[in-house]
């Protein structure tokens, strides 16, 4: 059991890369998701909600899928895991970084957006100097939450193929045939990296309700 | 040469209705282990013994911080090393349920701290017991205010049922993945996985919404008074609209 | 004072055949009113009689349906020209509308540093002359979650007063207030009146329009029923509609 542990390292190294990628990924595809909604072209705020309920109500496996054999189909059979999986998770999530940042947009009541007008100040400088604090502030807890969603789903990556974490567990019980404890092994490398980020969001989501 | 495409595909609909059915089985029979695993949980970690809210708070934690498809393999691939062989189809049920109990949990338990303090004392003064509370003025009310998480969670678990292909139950994304293999036509196979999805959990909302509407019907001023004296005292001590 | 605000809007406000509707509902109809510069007119009404929304329209949050609009010489019905009135009046709102994550200070100074485009020490020095204006000097690190509902209307008048505006538009400044914190704000709006400030104030405090006001204006059903100094209307008027207004009012 002990022999496998450097493999496991290994795969959770990769699901590190994987998590911070696909997170710096969602968090600008999301941005400007949340901002095509608010646009006032007209359709691209309908096109972009079309895109976050297709992303909400459908599984992510699917998502990986169509990424790997859209990736397979273009450029051959040669395709990077870990770039399609990155690639896959970060446009999922993206739909629901977009949501959380919209409700924070959203939530900034409409009278300082007057003060502010009132006091000269233009719609972008509005924007970046009233609405942007506050929305960071509310959006901070759920968006964290939404990262350890994302450190999660690297999981699924393994249906492609890409050894990370889970696939590394699963090749090991494959030729060890150990599953309880390799695959407990696992949950202690997962629950270790998600359990402080949780604790952060309760404290923070209680701070609001108390207020 | 499109259509071409499409019409093979669609020639397979039998099997994605086949495997939508199973999916709907499966969600059903989930999320109903998951909500009473919710209630126990629920009470456990509100209890007043130590051991249970322990107990209770492990559980929603480590559930909460693996990722869902470790705890179906460790369902279906770990518990036979425990003596426990299942079917693919119940390990699904059993994990998911465990999984989206765990969430559950936190949302049946701020359904109880919505139920306003005022009642429980109302209800406490005309003489009801604690489990007539519960039953007519506690439970009632909390499934009203918590009911969209409620469906939300039960869309969670349709979703969390494309997981299973990975140990070959023939639900929609494992019907997808093994059409795909034999037509290579991806976009056409998964984009009907995709509105498979869609509509089911479309479905869900609305007959989630029918049996809300079925459930909590409000009282018309026409109507003439409905159920046993001690309803009726309870209703009039305490409002019957929140 | 090096980088002053400079602010040469005029001080007097023009409407002539003013009229709003929204949809189907009609607010405003043909309302003619004139400000001059300096004088403190209070507009008095009930809810719906269109006061409110007069105001919106002379600060630009609102545009009229029909009818000549000029605030300080700013063609306020001219779209193009409409926006020249910002940064230039300022308005104090009944919900405060101040900025929660900056402190006091950060609030007055924000207009300052982004529109005027002062440096930092100087925006500090023009917010802290006005927020002693107001005595709130003493709280300019304290965010407005930090402050009471009349320190917080204070710290809003100071920062409409940081741009050094002409004209203020006050809209019911404290009706969100409780009693006791009302007098604070209404100190603060009388030395200002004092001071020569153009002032459009609706409220429903009877005491600082007998005070403070050079002219009562009664608006009801979306045109002025009655207007005139405020010992004349208050204590002796003549439109059957302003009698029971403020009967009910004093009823209070």
């Amino acid at each position: 059991m002990w022999g496998s542990l450097p493999i496991l390292w290994s795969g959770f190294i990769l699901t590190l890369a994987l998590s911070a990628v696909s997170i710096a990924g969602s968090m600008v595809l999301g941005l400007i998701v949340a901002a095509l909604r608010t646009a006032r072209i007209p359709l691209v705020p309908i096109v972009a909600r079309a895109y976050v309920e297709v992303f909400r109500g459908s599984p992510i496996p699917i998502t990986l899928l169509f990424v790997y054999f859209g990736a397979a189909l273009y450029l051959g059979y040669s395709v990077n895991l870990f770039v399609a999986a990155a690639v896959g998770l970060s446009v999922y999530h993206s739909a629901f970084v977009a949501e959380i940042i919209r409700s924070g947009i959203e939530a900034v009541p409409a009278g300082q957006h007057e003060a502010a007008q009132i006091l000269g100040l233009k719609a972008h400088q509005t924007f970046r100097w009233v609405v942007l604090p506050q929305t960071v502030k509310i959006a901070l807890p759920p968006l964290i939450g939404q990262c350890i969603s994302l450190i999660k789903d690297t999981s699924i990556a393994s249906i492609i193929g890409l050894v990370e974490l889970m696939k590394a567990g699963q090749s090991i019980v494959d030729r060890t045939s150990d599953p309880l404890s390799i695959y407990l092994t696992v949950a202690v490398f997962y629950f270790a990296l998600c359990y402080p980020l949780s604790v952060w969001v309760t404290r923070k989501q209680r701070k609001v309700v108390h207020q | 040469m499109i259509e071409y495409q499409w019409r093979i595909v669609l020639a397979y609909l039998p099997d994605y209705l086949h495997a939508a059915v199973l999916a709907l089985r499966i969600t059903v029979l989930g999320f109903v282990l998951a909500f009473a695993l919710a209630v126990i949980a629920a009470l456990a970690r509100d209890s007043g013994s130590r051991v249970l809210r322990f107990a209770g708070a492990c559980y929603v934690e480590v559930i909460r911080n693996t990722p869902v498809l470790l705890q179906i393999f460790i369902v279906y691939f770990a518990f036979p090393t425990l003596g426990i062989r299942l079917s693919a189809v119940t390990a699904g049920i059993i994990a998911l349920g465990v999984n989206v109990g765990a969430y559950l949990t936190e949302v049946v338990r701020a359904g109880f701290s919505s139920v306003e303090r005022g009642q429980l004392e109302a209800a406490q003064v005309l003489g009801l017991s604690r489990l007539s509370v519960f039953t007519y003025i506690v439970a009632p009310q909390a499934l009203r205010n918590v009911y969209p998480s409620l469906v939300n969670n039960l869309v969670q678990v349709l979703l969390g049922t494309s997981l299973l292909s990975t140990i070959a139950v023939p639900e929609i994304t494992g019907v997808a993945t093994v059409i795909n293999a034999r037509t290579l036509l991806f976009v056409q196979v998964f984009g009907i996985a995709v509105v498979a999805y869609l509509i089911l959990s479309y479905g869900l909302s609305v007959a989630a919404d029918v049996i809300r509407r079925l459930l909590f019907r409000a009282p018309s001023a026409g109507r003439p008074a409905s159920g046993t004296p001690k309803r009726r005292a309870i209703r009039a001590a305490i409002g019957t609209r929140p | 004072m090096t980088n002053p605000v400079i602010n040469d809007i005029g001080r007097d406000i023009r409407l002539s055949g003013v009229s709003k509707s929204f949809g189907d509902l009609q607010v405003l109809t043909d309302v003619t009113l004139d400000v001059s510069d300096g004088e403190v007119v209070v507009l008095i009404g009930a809810s719906g009689s269109g006061k409110s929304t007069l105001l919106r329209i002379m600060s630009g949050l609102e545009t009229a349906t029909s009818g000549e609009v000029t605030v300080g010489g700013v063609p306020m019905h001219d779209p193009k020209r409409a926006p020249e009135i910002r940064g230039h009046v300022g308005m104090v709102f009944q919900q405060f509308n101040l900025f929660p994550h900056l402190n006091a200070l950060g609030n007055v100074t924000l207009a300052l540093r982004k529109v005027y485009k002062m440096s930092k020490d100087d925006a500090r020095a023009k917010g802290i002359e006005v927020l002693t204006r107001v005595g709130m000097a003493d709280r300019a690190e304290h965010y407005p979650s930090q402050l009471s509902g009349g320190q917080q209307q204070r710290v809003a008048i100071a920062r409409a007063l940081a741009v050094n505006p002409r004209i203020i538009f006050f809209d019911e400044a404290t009706s969100a207030l409780d009693p006791e914190l009302v007098g604070e704000v209404t100190n603060v709006m009388r030395s200002l009146a004092g001071e020569g400030m153009t002032m459009v104030v609706v409220t429903h405090e009877m005491g600082f329009a007998r005070r403070t006001a050079d002219r009562v204006v009664y608006m009801a059903d979306g045109v002025i029923a009655e207007q005139g100094p405020p010992e004349a209307l208050l204590s002796n008027p003549q439109n059957p509609k302003t009698i029971q207004f403020l009967s009910k009012v004093t009823d209070q």
